[in-house]
């Protein structure tokens, strides 16, 4: 520990203190533009010097990265300070009459004008060197650079040209104290497909309801992921809860369970195919999904609805069951598009002055108090047109001179064709099955039907049960349905588990497979066949058992031994032929 | 070695290579050889001898004869009168400016005989690509006396004791640097020497590298054994190449003589030199700078307080001294630290800032007639080395001032023409040692101009990282612009001194830190040249010559050129009228004072005011 005096005031601080940080510490600002603590101190603006005083020698250090190792004295506002200060402020203001940075600075210190002619009114560089820093010693991406000497000197990628290790991760705007660096998309283009539910940083809540309600690192954004530089996040956590090491590799965990609740959900269809309605190729053309996260306040846009260009639409047409009800794609009805549609209506209609165009076939509002929404949309001056909208085309295809899009349909009611000029088209996509059902249905001997849904026990006995025990459904996995539906659905299988556990014991069904020991010649067709796996081999005796437990009675090792060796309790060959000769006597 | 009769020390030094000297010296071998003299002369090639202005220069030895502006033209006379006949040639001797006799012997010059040779003690003395002629005049023996009867400390201690300081500009006590150096945790430590000489018109270290590279290798290697360090490095700049091939010649002939490598002298001390090349920056010079240069990155001084010694070369410890630094340690090694300091000034026993021992290389030049390199020993004053050895101003000008250091090094007015030059009378009267340059100014400079000239130069030279050296020179030179260009205002003096005074003090780097000295000084020896040209927009020594006026003379034009008219066919602007035996007149309308009409009148017609 060192005692130093800063300005009068006595502080003992760690050897190797910066100035700056016990100044700071005693609560004593020291301009300091070039510095930022996450960054190993550059001391190149200089407008952090003060005197320091050992002995009878008085001279002037930079507070940045001057590191105490003993007993000193400092002045951090002496009026040789305060000029020297106030020198660098209006050469700096003549350098970047655009930083507003240095106007407050100028304006804290009382300097109304700089003696200096002005180099050009928008510059705001100011050369501290933090972008090139953060962009070299921090991301590692070496993607900025200073070049030329002297007052010539600029910063920029190497050879001014766009650079190939730029990983847009956005370090240097963060780092660059007068705004000079900022990221905009080349064309100013605000891009729907890349909006998501929070900004683009590495660390965020993965969305505002998550659990655990933790940050968590995205290796798709973080910088360390990508360049193995960063780790300011391990710099500035105090708890030392970020850790790299574990992050980087993924870690598989066994647990023992009970029971387990399917509830994967579904994932949204992809319209691409259909290139009727030009999603991926027409500006403007959005999923339901995509508008959805652009109405989130958390959006980029922070909620605002606003074409590529950045403005807000005049019109937008909504458009139904695209891959739901067509023969081509999902015949089932999505169930839950109608009614999320009315409500983009609504937002739409809050948030813009913006014309609505629903184009549905038929409008499926069948919950409680869902019709009623239906009737207020109607009353809100939304315009309904019954009839699939088949086709999205840019405007000046078909009429000249204008821009925005054409959607053409035919409206049933009035039996006409029509052609509604938009600014915007939201596709109301199918809900389906997740590409990974079937194969995780495998994995939970649980099937999936003719759509990709998986199978419940009974649609109508056991709707969140499986024919496997232990394995209960919840939510869209099973069939399209809403949020509420789905909790409901939860809550049944939770009671379902619940109940399980609370007898303490499994309470077996009489039907089950048995093999004879002594007629079983340990050939093991049967253990491969079992679709609950309950055939396991006795090394030791050489000879296959079935655990009662797991069997499920469906015969089909039964069926399948060669040597006769299986049988099914309560429908042995004797019991079937007794039966029969029974019906037939 | 086979004996000569005669050797002729022909200065194959910059100067006198640029005035044909190795075609002299290829015309002296033929003529030598005609004449059946090969077996008894011998014709040799040396390092800078110095008296760059008399060149192309030769000296025969022994007998010390000093032949100047030799021609191909005199060399068969020559050889025939002289080494034949045994007749010096009269004609080709020096005479000195106020003197009608010859003098013969180069050590009755007194250009020659007011100094003192340390660091260039074998100049024009050897020939700097045969190691044997170095080690004939002494080379290594320092280096054998320190391997074999000398621990580490004691080297140390010796040059402690010496006073020594640094010539690279700082002056910082060389034995401190080495003893920090050597106590330094890590390693391998590393010796550098700083040969990148970037101040423009100084060729102090290329002499010396140039005329005998083996005392700096001799030097570094000394520095090495005593700090404990096995890799060494020769930092020089590209635009050096004579220098380079020599000290890449001297290297691997002290490889080949066991001088460098493992098992030095028997001895299991090992040293090896590397030649780096540097890109010709003069901020590369700054040992910050020049260590990232060395490293590979770009050469840029850093911002962090702590000292190279400690963490320099790769983080690790590093000695890093000046060509003539290490040139100067072998004499001090054989000859003691009571020699050394015998010369100079102060006293360095208690305090090691406290005097200035032993001698400087500076280079002479501006307006002085003897221009050249001069070693001399501190304490000596400026009018001395002006006057004794440089002969004086020429055309009987008057001296108006020296700048002592390099570019950014002060002006210093007549009245201090009695100042002793050793590190700290420099500094305090607002210049400095630096690395050696001496530039005299007569009447016909106009200090403003100058001190735009030099910060001109540090200006184009700044790295441009820091703010105040790359915005405030920048301003500085914008403002003295504006002065000699009659724009100035009653503030710009004010501003001058407010600039130059935070770029000194804010500054990263010494570049910055020293680079107001020119402007500070002027303002300080020759504040009424500066007042003159922004009130009366007038430049005294009519150098500025946005502030000149011309106008003819019709007296003299007519009486004296009768009206030659040559001043109107050279004007650019078609401002001046007049016709044969009619006075000429310039329209100060159309005049944009260039000054051409000026300096082609032969009659003096033209006048400026
Ligand atoms: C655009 C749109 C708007 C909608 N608006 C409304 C509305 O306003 N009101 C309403 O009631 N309903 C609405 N819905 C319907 C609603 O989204 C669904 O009813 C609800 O999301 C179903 O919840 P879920 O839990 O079954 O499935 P999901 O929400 O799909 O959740 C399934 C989760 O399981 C995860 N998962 C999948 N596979 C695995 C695996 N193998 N291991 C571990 N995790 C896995 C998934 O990542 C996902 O997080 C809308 C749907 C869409 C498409
Ligand atoms: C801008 C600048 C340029 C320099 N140029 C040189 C140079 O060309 N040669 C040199 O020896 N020292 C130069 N120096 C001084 C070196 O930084 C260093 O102090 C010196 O080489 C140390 O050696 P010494 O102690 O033997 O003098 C320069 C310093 C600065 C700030
Ligand atoms: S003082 Fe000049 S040369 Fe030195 S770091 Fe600053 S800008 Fe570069
Ligand atoms: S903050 Fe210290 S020099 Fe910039």
């Amino acid at each position: 520990m060192v005692k130093v005096t800063i300005d009068g005031l006595e502080i003992e601080v760690e050897e190797e203190t910066t100035i700056l940080k016990a100044a700071r510490q005693l609560g004593i600002t020291i301009p300091a533009l070039c510095y930022n603590e996450l960054i190993e101190p550059y001391a190149v603006c200089r407008l952090c010097v003060v005197e320091l005083q050992r002995g009878q020698r008085t001279r002037l250090v930079t507070a940045c990265n001057y590191p105490l190792r003993e007993s000193v004295v400092i002045r951090t506002n002496s009026e040789r300070v305060q000029r020297l200060r106030r020198m660098n402020i209006e050469l700096l203001m003549a350098r970047a009459p655009g930083a507003k940075i240095i106007q407050d600075l100028a304006a804290e210190m009382g300097i109304e004008r700089t003696r200096f002619p002005l180099e050009d009114s928008d510059e705001k560089c100011i050369l501290c060197g933090l972008c090139v820093q953060a962009c070299s010693d921090v991301v590692q991406a070496y993607a900025l650079g200073f070049s030329e000497r002297g007052s010539k000197r600029v910063i920029g990628p190497p050879y001014d040209t766009t650079p190939e290790t730029c990983i847009l991760c956005g370090a240097c705007a963060y780092f660059c104290p007068t705004g000079h660096i900022k990221m905009t998309d080349t064309d100013g283009r605000i891009l729907h497909s890349e909006l998501t539910l929070g900004p683009n940083a590495a660390i965020t809540l993965p969305f505002r309801q998550a659990i655990p309600n933790v940050p968590r690192v995205n290796p798709d954004y973080c910088i360390h992921m990508k360049t193995g530089g960063c780790e300011l996040c391990v710099k500035v956590c105090q708890k030392e809860a970020i850790n790299f090491t574990e992050l980087a590799q993924d870690s598989f965990e066994e647990f023992e369970v009970g029971a387990v609740i399917m509830a994967t959900g579904f994932q949204d269809f992809d319209p691409t195919p259909m290139k009727l309605y030009g999603y991926g190729v027409l500006p403007n053309v959005l999923t339901s999904d995509e508008f959805e996260r652009m109405n989130n306040a958390a959006s980029p846009t922070g909620g605002r609805i606003v074409m590529e260009n950045g403005e807000e639409p005049r019109s937008i047409a909504i458009l139904h069951c695209i891959g739901s009800r067509d023969e081509h794609y999902h015949k089932y009805c999505s169930r839950v598009c109608c009614m999320y549609e009315l409500n983009f209506a609504h937002l739409v209609n809050v948030k813009t002055s913006a014309e609505v165009y629903q184009l549905y076939i038929d409008m499926r509002s069948f919950g409680k108090g869902y019709e009623e929404f239906y009737q207020r949309i109607l009353d809100e001056g939304v315009n309904v047109i019954r009839g699939k909208g088949a086709e999205v085309v840019p405007a000046y295809q078909k009429r000249r001179g204008e821009g925005g899009l054409l959607v053409c349909c035919e409206d049933t009611l009035i039996g006409k064709y029509r052609e509604i000029p938009v600014d915007m088209v939201v596709l109301c996509t199918a809900l389906e099955a997740r590409a990974d059902a079937a194969e995780i249905g495998r994995k939970f001997n649980i099937s999936t039907g003719a759509d990709g849904w998986f199978i419940e026990a009974h649609p109508k006995l056991a709707p969140v049960s499986t024919t496997t025990e232990g394995i209960f459904l919840a939510g869209v996995c099973q069939g399209a349905k809403d949020i509420p539906d789905s909790v409901a659905q939860g809550a049944a299988a939770a009671a379902q588990v619940m109940k399980m556990f609370c007898q303490g014991e499994l309470l077996m069904d009489g039907a089950y497979a048995e093999i004879v020991e002594d007629i079983c010649s340990g050939c093991r067709i049967c253990n491969g066949l079992c679709p609950y796996n309950a055939i396991t081999y006795d090394i030791e005796k050489k000879v296959s058992a079935v655990n009662p437990a797991m069997c499920k009675a469906c015969g089909t090792c039964v069926a399948a031994c060669p040597s006769g060796a299986i049988t099914g309790r309560h429908f042995t060959d004797e019991q079937i032929y007794a039966q029969i000769e029974g019906i037939l006597a | 070695m086979k004996p000569y009769r005669i050797n002729l020390m022909v200065c194959a030094g910059t100067g006198c290579v640029a005035n044909h000297s190795f075609e002299i010296k290829k015309a002296l071998e033929d003529e030598v050889k005609k004449r059946g003299l090969e077996n008894e002369v011998q014709v040799v090639a040396t390092g800078c001898n110095g008296f760059c202005a008399e060149g192309p220069l030769m000296v025969v030895q022994p007998e010390g004869i000093f032949y100047h502006q030799v021609t191909i033209k005199d060399i068969p006379h020559l050889v025939e009168e002289h080494f034949l006949k045994g007749r010096p040639v009269q004609k080709l001797m020096y005479v000195p400016p106020d003197a009608k006799a010859p003098i013969p012997k180069m050590s009755d010059i007194s250009f020659f005989n007011r100094q003192m040779l340390i660091a260039l003690r074998n100049r024009g003395l050897i020939d700097p690509e045969k190691i044997d002629e170095a080690i004939g005049r002494g080379a290594y023996s320092a280096l054998a006396k320190v391997l074999t009867a000398m621990t580490p400390p004691e080297v140390v201690s010796l040059i402690k004791a010496s006073g020594l300081r640094g010539r690279g500009g700082g002056g910082f006590p060389t034995g401190i640097k080495w003893e920090t150096c050597r106590k330094a945790h890590g390693e391998p430590k590393y010796i550098i020497c700083n040969a990148d000489e970037g101040d423009p018109g100084a060729f102090m270290d290329r002499s010396i590298i140039e005329g005998d590279p083996h005392s700096v290798l001799e030097g570094m290697l000394i520095g090495a054994y005593a700090i404990g360090s096995h890799h060494g490095y020769i930092y020089i700049r590209q635009e050096y190449p004579l220098a380079r091939e020599r000290l890449t010649i001297a290297v691997q002939q002290a490889r080949e003589y066991g001088l460098l490598g493992d098992n030095i002298f028997g001895t299991g001390f090992q040293f090896d030199i590397k030649v780096a090349r540097g890109a010709g920056a003069f901020v590369c010079g700054e040992s910050t700078a020049l260590m990232a240069s060395i490293e590979g990155r770009v050469g840029e001084p850093r911002a962090k307080y702590i000292h190279t010694v400690e963490h320099g070369l790769w983080n690790l410890p590093t000695c890093l001294n000046n060509v003539e630094t290490w040139a100067t340690v072998p004499e001090i090694i054989l000859k003691g630290a009571e020699w050394f300091t015998s010369i100079g000034t102060g006293d360095v026993s208690k305090n090691p800032w406290g005097g200035s021992k032993g001698t400087k290389v500076f280079s002479l030049t501006g307006k002085v007639k003897n221009t050249g390199l001069v070693e001399v020993p501190m304490g000596i004053t400026l009018r001395e080395i002006i006057y004794d050895i440089g002969g004086g101003i020429p055309k009987g000008k008057q001296f108006k001032s020296v700048q002592t250091g390099g570019p950014s090094g002060g002006f210093l007015p007549a009245s201090l023409l009695d100042l002793q030059v050793d590190y700290e009378q420099l500094t305090e009267a607002g210049s400095m040692m630096g690395s050696g340059g001496m530039v005299v100014m007569d009447e016909d400079n106009c200090m403003v101009d100058m001190a735009k000239y030099f910060l001109a130069f540090t200006q184009d030279e700044s790295c441009g990282k820091c703010t105040p050296c790359r915005e405030g020179t920048m301003r500085m030179l914008e403002t003295l612009e504006r002065i000699t260009q009659g724009k100035g205002r009653e503030e710009d003096i004010q501003l001058l001194e407010d600039l130059s005074q935070f770029v000194m003090d804010a500054s990263l780097c010494a570049l910055g830190g020293s680079a107001p000295n020119p402007v500070l000084t002027s303002l300080r020896y020759f504040r009424e040249e500066y007042i003159t040209h922004i009130r009366d927009k007038k430049c005294p020594a009519h150098v500025c010559r946005e502030l000149n006026v011309y106008t003819i003379d019709p007296g003299l034009c007519v009486t004296k050129g009768h009206g030659c008219g040559v001043c109107r066919r050279q004007c650019p602007e078609n401002a001046i009228t007049g016709e044969k035996n009619v006075a000429h007149v310039v329209s100060q309308e159309l005049c944009k004072k260039c000054g051409v009409c000026y300096d082609v009148c032969k009659f003096d017609a033209v006048k400026v005011a």
